[in-house]
């Protein structure tokens, strides 16, 4: 706790600092006379009191989670005073583009919105979130997945309530690996084997696929590896595929990429479904939310799913990494502070809300629900009655820490595809893919005014 | 040109340098022809080529008229050009007008908005001024003509970026404004208009209003508007659909779901099953509604067909 | 044009620089009157939404362009330096490059159809010609983001249409969506989309044709052919080059194509894959404004010339006709 507090000190500073500079840009004005970065001097005392008056307030709450709006409904009925309008301003990036474009105007940002881990840097850099700390509420640790408070601290700070996490899962057709005769693969050697074995049997088949345009799939499996590319203190922000975890992934996946045993393709679309649904994928290595996306579109392989832990480089040292998942963050333009943080609270932390959302897809970040032994216990009959989130709170729980984002991270992940991506399309060793990523990540970060580490 | 800013006096312009010709041919410019010189004997290649472009255009329509009655399994699971097991167009229908709190009625309601008020007001401005640009000399005339041709030349989506950047700097990002307003502006309905006031519009008749002591808005409306009221259609068609189909505007514009066209609601459905996977999925709701806002266009289309073609002429046969 | 009592005017077209100095009025001031103040009158609507929404944000465009804005540091004059960035900016010349070959190989195709089925409607040889042409022109009423939807299903190499007919065949498909076919995948639906419009304002030019020319050809005895190329061809030469202007410009805007077919090819598509794509990623994901404002009017720029360029080039030939 102590390390905790000095780093939440220093960060202090470096915001203070960073709000000064900022200020200076900052002239669009909606933020009326406060200092930029203060939030409104809202203090828990107002936040818990804003529930138990009977003032109506209505706050703008931007997520695209599907179904929300059932928890939303669940929060109204029980504080009908508050109303929550819920908007779908886009997925990811589109939303992230709106919500940047509000902040420069000044205005037309909503209370309350869902921001990935991986873009909470952003948005905690340039002051358009609130942080936990400034508003009493730093201290919400212990309710959390360790790996999700991890990914809402940005230099020492909180910037968001976690809402849900996307631990790392291998996903499979247990039908194709059994007609095969093949195990469940532990270890990336095994998963190597595997991949051999689907290849010899039907050339036009794959273990799986790896998305070209994914930035996020291809930092999941890095983290996994152990690798820790992006490293950010203040304004001091180093980018470095070199390392030895990275490394270990290069290696795994050039074999994996230049064999062909892995489909090098765009996900998320007509194509990557029907693949599934017609078997040419065996396996898909994502974030524990992904039921609700093949129950959703490849409602004919019911059944025949089963989840595992992800393959692991040495055997029976699990270590993974996280793949997606969000924060419900607050925005500075709100002048609702203390009914949005008070709604974002309920989010996440009470406990109807967070069921409420599991049953919805998501794979909560709570850690109260983690330990229900019905959460534990329920049986999926699409994984033919596999107690899937065993699987899932284990996978949680073996997550490693210390990986941090960029606060550029939505610019870098957009490039993606432009550098590292074509390295996977054009099956040339990742290293260097890597490296023209790195490349484009410093010259834009150096653009922009940050101290690049070398 | 610098040439003719020299040559202030009305002398003809070159035609070796400048671009607008006088027409060529005297006579009545837009009597219309019977169809061609009399012999009606069809061609047998020339029918097989037309043919094989009908199909071409009709292919991805018909297949997305198919889709769109396929649920997101029977999507993925059946072959394009023929249906699938379960018919699901009337599911797909209720579901598109239903879905996240009927935000898709909303959308064609704004569409509708847009189009018809950014595409009747285009109209009447381009109509205004294309008229006053052909009728009448007025101080600074050369030079406002000059510019408005120059624009039609500037890529619009170019400009995009710093319109979105001046209207947030105003507060008029996500509002209906943000839209409207740069759809009034049509440089090509303009010229259009311009070119067909100078055909349409005989002088005499302006004279004769004014020896009868009209005004002169009271001559545009009871005289000319008449005239040009076929050209007045195109402009309208043209408008009309370019706001219909304009996208990348209202993307950067607007934030807001309740205030997007169809263009930017569908993408973003499109988009929905992106890659963090707590979207869900709605690609039978995206080929439906596609399809529902074709529709409208393809029936306006049919029902103003006699009129804007005529309109169409003038402009294409000037420069 | 053909009232003399009606002045001469700028022709519509070569937007010089110099158009746009206020008209000189000195020799000319007592010629005004009231009547042509009217004329002013019916211009200020139109004028005032085109400054308000072309001409001002051309102008701010190229303020801002002198300008960098930093995450940390703020915002400062840097005068030209993003020009000359830009002007060496090699993913700038290489969406340069794209749009240019597009323009060169998908533009004379697509007017070169519509010009077909213009001149195959309107020669009194097709049966049920209005259907046809109806039918063409129908794709113009499709949104293009809805258009490159439809294709981008429609071209999926294992599962859409091109696929799955291939496949009953036993052939293997063309990958449409690889790096090698990509640009002409997207010359195929803008093809699709826009060929419709074209041949509709060059149809539209030949029904003007005056029927004396077709009677002095028929005497002549000149076959349909004959009567294609030396009469229905210099009438349309207006309508053609009007055509013609119109998808230069739609070519250097290209965008909402690639755009949408991104998410099957995101490493053929890259972020700037035309320099529409480029501005757009480096203001928007990049939050580069000022940058993305310089690569903007350099663009448009370069579209002015184009556009420009081809009209001389059209007058040129007029004027070769002309004087034969």
């Amino acid at each position: 706790m102590n390390t905790t507090r000095a780093r939440l000190q220093r960060s202090t500073g470096i915001a203070a600092t960073l709000a000064l500079t900022l200020g200076l840009a900052a002239c669009g004005g909606g933020d009326g006379d406060d200092t930029p970065g203060s939030a409104d001097g809202v203090t828990v005392a107002d936040i818990d009191a804003v529930l138990e008056s009977d003032e109506e307030v209505t706050i703008e709450y931007w997520t695209w989670v599907p179904d929300i709006q059932d928890t939303v409904d669940l929060f109204e009925e029980t504080y009908p005073h508050i109303t929550v309008n819920v908007t779908n301003a886009g997925q990811s990036a589109d939303q992230y583009t709106k919500l940047q474009n509000a902040v420069k105007a000044g205005s037309g940002a909503p209370d309350v919105a869902q921001i990935e881990y991986f873009a909470l840097p952003q948005f905690a850099l340039s002051e358009a979130v609130v942080p936990l700390s400034e508003v009493g509420l730093g201290d919400l640790e212990g309710e959390y997945a360790a790996s999700a408070w991890d990914q809402v601290s940005v230099s020492g700070a909180q910037y968001g309530f976690p809402q849900d996490t996307g631990p790392m899962v291998m996903f499979y057709r247990e039908d194709i690996l059994a007609d095969l005769g093949v195990e469940v693969p532990e270890t990336w050697d095994d998963f190597v084997e595997v991949a051999r074995a689907i290849k010899a049997d039907n050339p036009d088949n794959y273990i799986t696929s790896i998305d070209p345009g994914d930035a996020g799939g291809v930092d999941s499996l890095i983290w996994q590896a152990g690798g820790r590319p992006f490293s950010v203190d203040g304004t001091t922000v180093g980018v470095d595929f070199t390392d030895e975890g990275t490394q270990q992934w290069t290696e795994l996946y050039d074999t994996l990429v230049q064999e062909e045993l892995v489909d090098v393709t765009a996900g998320w679309n007509d194509a990557f479904w029907r693949s599934f649904a017609d078997g040419k994928y065996a396996m898909w290595l994502t974030g524990a939310w992904a039921p609700g996306s093949i129950r959703n579109n490849i409602p004919t392989s019911e059944g025949l799913w089963r989840a595992a832990p992800m393959p692991t480089y040495e055997a029976g040292t699990p270590m993974n990494a996280e793949n997606g998942g969000s924060a419900i963050t607050v925005m500075q333009q709100s002048d609702k502070k203390a009914a949005a943080l008070a709604f974002a609270r309920w989010m996440t932390t009470s406990p109807e809300a967070v069921l409420s959302q599991s049953q919805a897809g998501l794979f909560p970040a709570t850690t109260g629900i983690m330990e229900d032994p019905e959460f534990l216990g329920t049986e999926d009959p699409f994984f033919g009655n596999q107690k899937t989130n065993e699987v899932f709170v284990e996978a949680s729980q073996s997550v490693s820490s210390g990986w941090q984002y960029l606060p550029f991270q939505v610019y870098a992940n957009s490039v993606f595809g432009d550098t590292a991506g074509q390295a996977l399309s054009n099956a040339t060793p990742l290293a260097d893919g890597l490296q023209t990523w790195q490349d484009e990540a410093v010259s834009y970060g150096a653009g922009q005014g940050f101290t690049m580490a070398d | 040109m610098s040439t003719e800013a020299r040559t202030p006096a009305p002398v003809p312009t070159d035609n070796t340098t400048t671009p607008g010709d006088p027409p060529r041919t005297g006579g009545p410019r837009l009597s219309r022809r019977p169809p061609s010189s009399g012999r009606t004997r069809s061609s047998i290649p020339l029918t097989v080529v037309m043919v094989a472009m009908f199909v071409y255009v009709l292919l991805p329509l018909v297949w997305l008229t198919i889709n769109a009655t396929k649920t997101n399994g029977g999507l993925f699971s059946s072959f394009g050009l023929w249906f699938a097991d379960d018919f699901a167009l009337w599911d797909n229908l209720k579901a598109l007008f239903t879905y996240q709190g009927s935000v898709y009625p909303r959308w064609l309601a704004n569409t509708v908005l847009y189009a018809g008020v950014g595409g009747v007001g285009a109209t009447i401005l381009a109509t205004l001024g294309g008229y006053g640009l052909a009728k009448y000399d007025f101080p600074g005339r050369r030079a406002a003509f000059a510019i408005v041709i120059g624009a039609m030349t500037v890529p619009m989506t170019a400009l995009a970026v710093p319109t979105f950047l001046m209207f947030s700097e105003l507060g008029l990002t996500n509002t209906v404004w943000a839209v409207l307003v740069p759809a009034l502006a049509s440089p090509f309905g303009l010229y259009l208009m311009y070119v067909y006031a100078q055909d349409s519009v005989p002088d005499s008749l302006l004279e004769a209003a004014r020896l009868d002591g009209a005004s002169e808005l009271r001559t545009f409306l009871t005289v000319s508007l008449r005239l040009l009221s076929p050209g007045f259609v195109t402009v309208l068609l043209f408008s009309v659909v370019a706001t219909w189909n304009n996208y990348f505007l209202p993307l950067i514009m607007l934030s807001d779901p309740k205030l997007y066209p169809l263009t930017v609601g569908l993408n973003q459905w499109n988009d929905q099953a992106g890659s963090s996977g707590q979207g869900e999925p709605v690609y039978n709701l995206v080929l439906t509604g596609s399809l529902v806002a074709i529709v409208p266009l393809v029936i306006v289309f049919l029902f103003l067909q006699r009129f804007w073609q005529s309109g169409l002429a003038a402009g294409s046969v000037k420069q | 044009m053909t009232s003399p009592t009606k002045p001469q005017h700028a022709a519509p077209g070569a937007p010089a620089p110099e158009a746009t100095q206020p008209p000189r009025r000195t020799a000319r001031r007592s010629r005004y009157t009231r009547q042509d103040w009217a004329g002013a009158g019916f211009v200020a609507p139109f004028l005032a939404v085109f400054v308000f929404s072309i001409v001002a944000p051309l102008l701010y465009a190229l303020y801002l362009s002198f300008f960098q804005d930093r995450l940390i540091g703020g915002s400062f004059f840097t005068g030209l330096a993003n020009y000359t960035k830009a002007l060496a900016d090699p993913l700038l010349h290489a969406g340069l490059g794209r749009v240019l070959l597009f323009l060169a190989v998908q533009v004379p195709i697509m007017i070169g159809i519509a010009l077909f089925a213009a001149l195959a409607i309107d020669s009194g040889r097709l049966r049920g010609s209005g259907g046809f042409r109806i039918a063409l022109f129908l794709p113009y009423a499709v949104p293009s983001v809805v258009a490159a939807l439809m294709w981008g299903y429609i071209y999926g190499e294992d599962f859409g249409l091109v696929g799955q007919v291939f496949d009953l065949f036993g052939a293997t498909p063309p990958a449409l969506l690889s790096g090698t076919w990509m640009l002409a995948s997207i010359g195929n639906i803008v093809t699709w989309s826009f060929m419709g419009y074209n041949m509709l304002i060059l149809y539209s030019a030949l029904r003007v044709i005056p029927t004396e020319l077709y009677e002095a050809a028929e005497i002549d005895g000149a076959g349909a052919l004959r009567t294609a190329w030396s009469i229905k061809l210099p009438a349309l030469r207006p309508a053609l080059l009007l055509t013609v202007i119109f998808s230069i410009i739609g070519s250097f805007q290209l965008f909402n194509e690639p755009n949408v077919l991104r998410s099957l090819a995101p490493t053929t598509i890259t972020t700037y894959y035309t320099p529409n794509m480029y501005a757009y990623n480096l203001a928007f994901n990049g939050q580069q404004y000022n940058y993305s404002a310089a690569v903007a009017v350099i663009v448009g720029l370069i579209t002015v010339l184009v556009a420009y360029a081809a009209q001389r080039v059209s007058n040129r030939a007029e004027t070769g006709r002309k004087s034969k």
